[in-house]
């Protein structure tokens, strides 16, 4: 018995498995006459969301399974059909050489491009995007700011691979769709949801490694729930985004290059240093506390802001704004307000697109 | 008996006070006129000496004070006072409720004026503040603040809290953002924020939701628009109204009884909140939807949403959306002045 067990896991794996959950009850009547529903749009960034592995106990080395590709999403969850008419596309990196770079700026560029094109198609009505999770808000925050349209764009991933025991990706799924299909949804810029949680791009953050509430808004909460009964939104957000934002329709293939530094004891200036030598237009300092950095930091950062470079200050302490107060003022230094650096980092290369002028960078931040 | 720290805070008051209204009459044709309203609590408890940190009574430093002990306010608005009640929290009735909405609305409805503070014990500020914003008809700032600690005690968070409370109310972007709660920096929604803990300073949160903004000493920032109907979009309206519908509420728990229902229904409630369900709910429920008493479903978690369920609309009973027992009761009092159709009662506690 053991060895057709063992047989069986050898030929298996390329038979794509469906998600744990679903043969556990039957499925609801799906309806026939679709043409009445709101059309969404998933597209595939990937992300553990679209991860299999060989077994199911397996959560945090994954992969060794078949990727999961859009269709598969479909196939396992005919109840999206009760929702909207859902149709996918992929947009995962197909280039293997670029592919095996890893992270880069093409894979946003790339969407960013692909929603302002939906943003201007009558027939979609709303757009959810997978990906992976450690990233993930950042990206979200970036289309937050460059995607020109009112329609839902929902940003979704899972904590659990798509094979994993008690995975919580086909219920995220299920959930951003019927968000995304949702007219209330419409002008509350981008937006994320997981674990029922309706939270804003700018404001949500992934805070625990493994746990599926992993995403909050730390400082200001979601902003609605995906509940059951039905989908509940009590607030919007009051910072400009997608059709008031000033950086709506970026199209770049590339932007100024901006590096993100940590702030603490000890913290050397050399590696700014480096970075301004490597051509860093901008940087982002985590500081500690209220937004304090090392004095050598301080030494490197007045060196670099002699060759033009601009500083944004944020919090490592990930709650709370970096004030406006007379040191930094004098010392021309961006606050940057209660942005994390990777989303401060985001925002400080759209806006040296637009400006070098370290006071026009600054009002970026008050309003963004 | 005072001890020499309260005679010379009491001294320091008047001076300040002097300072105020002399500061006041010299910038008042610029500042926005803001009004306190003080209804008494542990921001304006006294005690006989520093240390103590219970014990002390609320509502015993009287209005006047309370602003000349914070002279700065002086350059942030133009500010005046009303003594609507001199109470801590559990002295709150519907008499004070009354008169200090229609208090309220009277300041507020003047052309002239900015906004508005209330001073309020702590343990039931949240259901006064939600109270306000349903029946307040101005969007303009109504901001409702208080003290963990009292007027006498060292580390006394309520200077701070009452200047930026009329930091806030001066505001004009704090405009229809409804009834706001701000203690320890915090701009709280009254709808959705709730105390948490019985001592601590940061005891105002909003689970779930998290603040709407802050107080910040740089400036006062909003991240949030509120979605729901409240204030100058609500449908109630208390300003000839001499009572309130009596509304009562039962603690669900295992092995909990009609007698609850029962009691209460008897007492005279015309509504009654189940906070979370107890077993012998059912029966009592039936009969005394008979009697036309409204029942409302909230839930003890702190939370979360009740569901809408079908067995719940068969029974007569709302759901109470994500409100809390001691909110939902304040929706279900001036619900019953509108209507005891529990349809209707729904989309109520949909919308607000």
């Amino acid at each position: 018995m053991k060895k057709v067990l063992a047989f069986l896991t050898l030929i298996l794996p390329f038979v794509p498995a469906q998600a744990q959950e679903i043969p556990a009850a039957g499925l609801p009547p799906i309806v026939q006459d679709q043409s009445k529903l709101p059309h969404v749009v998933i597209l595939s960034m990937g992300g553990t969301i679209a991860s299999r592995a060989k077994d199911r106990m397996n959560l945090t080395h994954y992969g060794d399974g078949p990727a999961v590709n859009p269709e598969d999403w479909l196939h396992d969850l005919p109840e999206l059909q009760n929702v909207a008419r859902v149709t996918t596309e992929d947009m995962r990196e197909k280039d293997k050489a670029a592919k095996k770079k890893g992270d880069n700026f093409a894979d946003i560029a790339r969407v960013a491009h692909r929603l302002n094109e939906i943003a201007k198609d009558p027939s979609i009505d709303g757009v959810v995007v997978t990906h992976g999770t450690n990233t993930m808000a950042e990206v979200a925050f970036y289309m937050n700011l460059v995607v020109d349209t009112d329609k839902p764009i929902v940003f979704v991933g899972s904590q659990r691979p798509w094979s994993g025991i008690s995975g919580d990706g086909p219920l995220n799924l299920y959930d951003a769709v019927r968000v995304a299909a949702d007219p209330a949804a419409k002008g509350l810029g981008v937006l994320h949801c997981m674990n029922q949680y309706i939270n804003t791009a700018r404001d949500v953050t992934k805070t625990s490694a493994y746990r599926v509430q992993t995403f909050k808004g730390i400082d200001v909460g979601a902003i609605g729930f995906a509940d059951p009964d039905k989908v509940k939104f009590y607030r919007a957000p009051s910072r400009k985004h997608t059709t008031e934002s000033e950086f709506a329709r970026t199209d770049l293939k590339q932007l100024p290059t901006v590096e993100a530094f940590y702030a603490y004891t000890e913290a050397p200036g050399y590696v700014i240093d480096a970075a301004v030598k490597h051509g860093a237009k901008g940087l982002v300092i985590d500081g500690y506390g209220a937004g304090a950095i090392t004095a050598s930091e301080t030494a490197a950062v007045k060196r670099a802001q002699k060759k033009g470079v601009v500083v944004v200050i944020t919090t490592r302490t990930r709650s709370g704004r970096v004030q406006e107060v007379p040191q930094r003022l004098k010392a021309h230094f961006v606050n940057g307000d209660n942005l994390p650096p990777e989303k401060a980092r985001l925002l400080l290369q759209l806006a040296l697109t637009k400006t070098k002028d370290w006071t026009k960078v600054q009002q970026y931040f008050d309003t963004y | 008996m005072l001890n020499p720290f309260a005679v010379a805070r009491n001294v320091l008051g008047s001076l300040g006070l002097v300072l105020l209204v002399a500061g006041a009459s010299a910038q008042a044709q610029e500042l926005p006129k803001v009004r306190l309203f003080a209804t008494g609590g542990t921001i304006s408890g006294y005690a006989d000496s520093r240390d103590m940190q219970y014990g002390y009574k609320p509502g015993t430093i009287l209005p006047d004070k309370l602003l000349a002990d914070i002279p700065e306010a002086a350059k942030v608005a133009d500010l005046s006072y009303e003594d609507i009640a001199e109470t801590g929290s559990g002295g709150i009735n519907t008499a004070i409720l009354l008169k200090l909405a229609k208090q309220v609305n009277a300041w507020l409805a003047r052309p002239d004026t900015a906004g508005a503070v209330v001073t309020h014990g702590t343990a039931t500020m949240e259901e006064t503040a939600y109270f306000l914003n349903l029946v307040i008809h101005s969007d303009k700032p109504v901001v409702v603040v208080g003290a963990m600690r009292p007027f006498t005690s060292i580390s006394r968070d309520g200077p701070f809290n009452l200047y930026n409370a009329i930091r806030v109310a001066a505001d004009p972007e704090a405009r229809k953002n409804g009834v706001m709660i701000l203690l320890n920096e915090e701009i709280q929604a009254a709808r959705d924020v709730t105390k948490t803990n019985t001592e601590r300073v940061n005891t105002f949160e909003t689970r779930d939701l998290g603040p709407i903004g802050f107080a910040d000493e740089d400036r006062i920032v909003f991240y949030r628009h509120l979605l729901y109907r409240h204030t100058y979009k609500s449908e109630f309206d208390v300003d000839n109204l001499t009572d309130l519908p009596k509304v009562d509420i039962c603690f669900g728990y295992q092995e909990g009884d009609r007698a609850c229902i029962d009691g209460e229904v008897a007492a005279g409630a015309k509504g009654i909140v189940l906070d979370d369900s107890s077993p012998g709910n059912r029966e009592a429920v039936k009969d005394a939807r008979t009697k036309g008493v409204v029942f409302a479903q909230s839930d003890r978690k702190g939370s979360g949403r009740v569901l809408n369920s079908t067995r719940g609309e068969e029974a007569g009973v709302v759901t109470a959306d994500n409100l809390n027992a001691q909110k939902s009761r304040m929706l279900l009092r001036l619900a019953l002045t509108k209507t005891s159709d529990p349809k209707e009662i729904q989309r109520m506690f949909e919308e607000y």
